[in-house]
């Protein structure tokens, strides 16, 4: 069916993954020591992390993206709405408030990340989950929900910075933007491990997502369950958020980027192709941007700054020009 | 499908209270009624879209709680006025979802042939592979009849069909209503407001007033002058224009 524009889509979706073969290798390359052994091995084992971890996040937000707006119906929401950013902001503040900068879960990667995770996954399930049942499916109280917690955890966050020890706020920075440097093969294997997981028990769920866009009575009407498949995706989607968050930093507002880029690309309605799409543009902006942020920046500025600013222009562009809005 | 003691209250108001008929099969059955009057929410919970708090709906035999969402999407369309699809959807590609119960998402030979069927059927042809978005209310109507028809059910329940078309449309829109029955043997079910077309292209009609059924049966019995006054609260007068009995009302 349509079979032309069919193909035309993998041509572009295969020129993305080309791209993205270049990115990877212009990031894993540039500027290494090939004459000194060592030196070449060394930066490999700093860049192979950070590049598999940039992969991973592209695809579990860039594909998280895509369900939540087929979810809520609407192409201008961002998963940023879930609350799981602010969360992460708290949960980082909070661990250094009380237990200092010193302590355990503030210095050690992984109990930072185990800690993150399972905090985030259990407000996910029960926000996601039981209140979504609560609230007799209303996709629109889940929105509010996350928009009220959003705000409450960040009052409490920004209360704790300002009564903080100046040093220890210092320290605590520098862990509040996304960043890709504190990852190792730990962190990167389980995350892999819970997303395969996801996939695997929303395996069906996903295949329905064509059909669940037509809306609620249309899906009804076609024999899908609609609101068991919505929920079990909406908290499949906050889960692949917070693994992406507790692993690199508050990052889901690329989501938005990433995934109009794809639906503007690619016009189509099939969310195999959407997610792919979504996930590739997510690599060539994260690794892409992260070569400029080390190569051309130095560091000085993080990837963060620049997925921010570009999308807050993308996002009014968005909205000036979608007229159905 | 038998309609017994139906009821749905939101809060402790009643909108459809203790509702019973059967809808004849093979027949098109026409919903009429003033605003609020419960038509359409009848029509919601006798198609699983609206959770009903007491009473039974019984299709084929069993109760339509019991019967599997998939099951049921074999043997009964519904078509809400509810059709604001946000995606990149050419015609042909909405009219796939049809066949969405039979073979899920993969379309067979035998699919693409019921899908170029229904699409002959609609006159569609050359608007195939156009957006869904890019079509009139008119053309777009037709579209989600296709998919209905793509969906090969038994019955068709339609809530407002004429809704937001001109004269022209709405009637051709009604002539596809009566082929349905007619040509491809369906049993339709529709929610209208406007009760000549209701009166002339319709075998039965059920009135409704305040959450109870004023008048149910054939078009010659409900359409008297004394019934609609009764049901609308204006004032009627009932010609004849083709053997059917046409309101006019002021």
């Amino acid at each position: 069916m349509n079979t032309s524009a069919c193909r035309k889509n993998i041509r572009k979706l295969m020129f993305m993954l080309l791209l993205v073969a270049l990115a990877g290798a212009a990031y894993m390359l540039v500027g290494v020591n090939f004459e000194n052994q060592k030196l070449f091995a060394y930066a490999m084992k700093i860049r192979t992390p950070k590049l598999i971890a940039m992969l991973i996040t592209a695809f579990a937000i860039g594909g998280a993206s895509i369900v939540f707006q087929s979810i809520i119906n609407n192409t201008i929401v961002t998963p940023c709405l879930l609350g799981m950013n602010s969360l992460y902001t708290l949960i980082h503040t909070a661990i250094v408030f009380f237990a200092g900068s010193g302590s355990l879960l503030a210095r050690n990667a992984n109990a930072a990340f185990a800690a993150d995770l399972l905090l985030m996954g259990v407000v996910a399930t029960v926000v996601y989950s039981y209140l979504f049942k609560k609230t007799r499916h209303n996709v629109l109280y889940v929105l509010l929900i996350g928009t009220v917690l959003s705000s409450f955890f960040s009052s409490i966050q920004t209360t704790l910075t300002r009564v903080m020890d100046p040093n220890e706020y210092d320290s605590l920075l520098s862990t509040l933007v996304a960043s890709f440097s504190n990852i190792n093969s730990e962190i990167i294997l389980f995350s892999v491990v819970v997303l395969a997981v996801v996939i695997f028990v929303l395996r069906k769920d996903l295949a329905l997502l064509n059909v669940i866009t037509l809306g609620k009575d249309q899906a009804v009407n076609l024999g899908v369950d609609y609101d068991r498949t919505i929920r079990r995706l909406l908290l499949g989607v906050t889960l692949c958020i917070a693994v992406a968050t507790a692993m690199v930093g508050p990052i889901s507002f690329l989501g938005l980027i990433i995934a109009n880029l794809s639906r503007q690309l690619l016009k189509t309605f099939r969310h195999g192709q959407l997610i792919l799409g979504s996930a590739l543009f997510g690599m060539i902006v994260l690794v892409g941007g992260q070569l400029i942020v080390e190569q051309v920046f130095t560091y000085a500025i993080p990837v963060s700054v620049f997925i921010t600013v570009g999308g807050g222009i993308y996002f009014l562009y968005l909205l000036l020009t979608n007229r159905r809005v | 499908m038998q309609i017994k003691n139906l009821t749905k209250k939101y809060d402790d108001k009643a909108v459809v209270d203790s509702v019973s008929f059967e809808i004849p099969k093979g027949k098109v059955i026409s919903l009429i009624g003033p605003n609020g009057a419960g038509k359409s929410t009848v029509m919601g919970m006798i198609s699983r879209l609206i959770a009903h708090d007491s009473g039974q709906v019984n299709f084929e035999g069993t109760d339509i709680t019991k019967w599997k969402s998939k099951e049921l999407s074999k043997r009964l369309a519904i078509l809400t006025q509810s059709n604001n699809i946000q995606m990149k959807l050419t015609v042909r590609e909405l009219v796939a979802f049809g066949r969405f119960p039979y073979s899920g998402g993969r379309i067979t030979k035998e699919d693409q042939e019921i899908i170029d069927k229904a699409i002959s059927y609609m006159e569609l042809e050359e608007f195939q592979d156009r957006f869904i978005d890019e079509l009139s209310g008119g053309q777009r109507q037709r579209a989600c009849i296709a998919m209905v028809i793509a969906q090969d059910t038994e019955y068709v329940l339609l809530d407002e069909p004429t809704n937001n078309l001109d004269i022209y449309h709405a009637t051709n829109m009604m002539k596809i209503v009566r082929r349905l029955c007619d040509e491809l043997g369906k049993t339709v079910v529709l929610v209208l407001h406007e009760i000549n077309y209701a009166a002339f292209y319709s075998d039965y009609i059920c009135a409704f007033v305040d959450g109870k059924i004023a008048k149910f049966g054939t078009v010659e019995e409900v359409m008297t002058k004394e019934n609609l006054s009764e049901i609308y609260k204006v004032d009627f007068e009932i010609m004849e224009i083709e053997g059917k009995p046409l309101s006019i009302y002021y």
